[in-house]
């Protein structure tokens, strides 16, 4: 093994040339991978941050069989205790708890079917951007203050405005007759048309009141900018309720199915590209590779006449290759993992998204994932794709016949 | 030619008579229906009622009482529990009301909220409002004859018109010879059962032969339903002039 390791090394700097080509090709062709699924992962990662913090959170603490049917009565009791349990016993900040509604809500002359959201004005906005997001008015005050916010299409259809009286009227947990008055003090955009037509926000405490919950509500949201994070989230939360069996934490992949799926497609989208990227890369191998066999058909010729066997030429040339990759993919994986962490440390802003991301309160770079998938997953198809490619020119020698082979020049 | 007229003459006959065939089997059920929607409303009535909504972890039971005058008008008025007290509804052909002491107001039900659950209970709010529909909107065809204690029980299934603003497939409605309306069953527009309205308790209220309970049952939740039970029930009485207005649902006295 060591003379053919050596002979190997030697064999690939006999045309230094070639070599450094080939190997900034493979190398670029990894750092293209890296940076991209990188940045890809990154986006992603991006994506249901965002989605997370307009509404539904990361991760929620919710009864056991409320996601599929929202009934009120399928309730959390002492709601807010809770919370405050899992924000004193995790650590985490953004935590806030929620009741949630169906009721008719009339103005002077229209009357709808809305959903009605008991929010904790105290830490609703360290899980959904609906607080930063009131365009006309301010938010909610005070856990039982008498107030409402409501999205902006919803007012529109309803014709109402600051200070305008709405009437919500409905079933309380008890199935009574849930009723009342509320003012409107903020008219909020959040840019997601359901939320701004089918959503008004209430005190949580005035919820209760009103729907006569006593001290129940329906989820406790957590947030995390990482959502990465989801599993450790999840497992934090879920080991403070292990006494109540019949609550359960559900990720935002349950609470979003929809959102999850946006992302599969475009990864497979993506995956498509970086196919293209690997069959260029790879036959630009494969052919440095035919070439450097080829050109050597006299010496493979005198190798065999004196007794070096087929199989084992084969070897020498996929040592060759194999070494060759590694080099070339160790240096292009640390290029990209080198962009990368740049942009990680500082940021990538795209032209344009600043405005948007302004309008609809929500961070404007995009910074790359470094994970062990981002970092290892487009070196290791382009190591085993090159390998692969080294193995048609390798398996050509046995085709060798000794005495022709050695009249070729 | 005048054989030609004659051919004519006897081929209208003809078209006449199938016509006044085929238009002879329809109403059969079709007034089976009408009489029995009849009978059940009465030309007015007034009654006493409760409605127990069941639920595997919970129940709660309303009083109530109902005044009616022809199939498109009826007022409820809750009158128990106390927390409910007052509440009201007003039911004026396709328009509905209510109303809440707690807030003094009176709100009309958007017609997007027909399908919604009338006081949480497992009537829609178009089953409350709307049950003339059934005899305008529906094609009724007698389907077959059974025996319900020792009566005939007309089996009648219902299709809505093309154009109806309905969202059943089909009803099933099972109607006595002495026009209690015994069962009514709603399919979906997949032929899959939706819900089963079954009337039991048959007794004689104010000298008429009453179904007194009717539960409304949900099939994909066996263990939920709702029923209406008539404590008393007087036919024919004089409803006020101003009974079935906005401003009597607005006066809980009443």
């Amino acid at each position: 093994m060591g003379t053919t390791f050596r002979l190997a090394w030697r064999n690939i700097w006999r045309h230094p040339r070639r070599t450094i080509l080939t190997i900034i090709a493979i190398g670029f062709g990894c750092a293209l991978l890296v940076f991209s699924i990188g940045l890809q992962l990154g986006q992603y990662d991006l994506m249901i941050a965002n989605s997370v913090k307009i509404f539904e959170g990361l991760v929620q603490v919710q009864k056991k069989g409320y996601l599929e049917d929202s009934k009120i009565r399928t309730s959390i009791p002492g709601v807010q205790k809770l919370a405050d349990k899992i924000r004193t016993e995790t650590g985490l900040t953004d935590v806030s708890a929620r009741a949630n509604g169906f009721a008719l809500v009339s103005s002077e002359t229209r009357t709808y079917g809305t959903m009605i959201i008991g929010v904790d004005p105290q830490y609703e906005d360290k899980v959904s951007i609906i607080p930063g997001l009131v365009k006309e008015g301010r938010y909610l005050s005070a856990l039982d203050a008498q107030e409402l916010v409501i999205g902006k299409s919803l007012a529109k259809n309803m014709k109402i405005s600051l200070g305008d009286d709405v009437t919500i009227m409905g079933n309380g947990r008890d199935g009574s007759i849930a009723a009342t008055i509320l003012p409107v003090v903020g008219i909020f955009e959040s840019g997601t048309k359901d939320l701004d037509r089918n959503v008004i926000e209430i005190p949580l405490g005035t919820f209760q009141d009103v729907f006569s919950m006593g001290d129940h509500g329906h989820s406790i949201v957590l947030y995390h900018r990482d959502a990465n994070l989801v599993n450790r989230i999840q497992q934090n939360a879920q080991s403070l309720i292990n006494d109540k069996e019949d609550l359960v934490v559900l990720r935002w992949d349950q609470l979003q199915p929809g959102l999850k799926e946006a992302i599969e497609l475009d990864y497979s989208s993506g995956w498509f590209m970086y196919i293209v990227l690997v069959a260029i890369i790879v036959f630009s191998i494969m052919n440095t590779f035919l070439m450097s066999v080829m050109e050597r058909t006299r010496e493979f010729g005198i190798l065999l006449a004196l007794g070096y066997k087929a199989f084992n030429i084969g070897k020498l040339v996929m040592l060759e290759a194999t070494l060759l990759t590694i080099v070339a993919v160790l240096i292009g994986t640390a290029i990209g993992v080198g962009v990368n962490y740049y942009f990680y440390v500082y940021g990538l802003t795209l032209t344009g998204m600043e405005e948007i991301a302004n309008m609809y309160n929500m961070p404007s770079t995009i910074t790359p994932q470094i994970s062990f998938n981002s970092v290892f997953i487009g070196p290791a198809i382009i190591f085993i794709a090159t390998i692969i490619s080294a193995l048609y020119p390798a398996m050509r020698i046995r085709l060798l016949e000794p005495v022709e082979a050695m009249r070729k020049i | 030619m005048l054989r030609y007229k004659r051919y004519m003459i006897s081929f209208f006959l003809l078209l006449l008579l199938s016509m006044s065939h085929s238009a002879f089997a329809q109403p059969d059920a079709r007034s089976i229906i009408q009489s029995s929607i009849d009978y059940y409303r009465d030309k007015s009535s007034y009654s006493v009622a409760e409605m127990v909504i069941h639920r595997p972890d919970w129940e709660r039971t309303m009083k109530m009482k109902v005044w009616t005058q022809g199939v498109d008008k009826s007022l409820v008025r809750i009158i128990a529990p106390k927390k409910d007290i007052g509440n009201g509804t007003l039911v004026l052909g396709d328009d509905m009301w209510s109303y809440t002491p707690k807030i003094n107001r009176v709100i009309k039900l958007p017609s997007s909220m027909s399908h919604q659950g009338w006081m949480g209970s497992d009537f829609s709010n178009n089953d409350v409002a709307k049950a003339d529909d059934l005899v305008d909107k529906f094609t009724h065809t007698l389907v077959d004859t059974q025996k319900h204690e020792g009566m005939d029980l007309y089996i009648i299934e219902s299709v809505p018109h093309e154009d109806a603003p309905v969202v059943w497939g089909k009803e099933i409605i099972k109607v006595r010879e002495d026009l209690l309306m015994i069962e009514q069953e709603f399919y979906d527009q997949d032929n899959q059962l939706v819900k089963k309205l079954t009337s039991s308790d048959i007794k004689l209220m104010s000298g008429k032969l009453t179904v007194s309970t009717q539960r409304m049952q949900k099939a994909d939740k066996p263990k939920e339903w709702t029923e209406f039970r008539l404590f008393e029930a007087e036919y024919a009485v004089t409803v006020p002039k101003n009974m079935f207005t906005l401003s009597n649902l607005r006066n809980p006295r009443r």
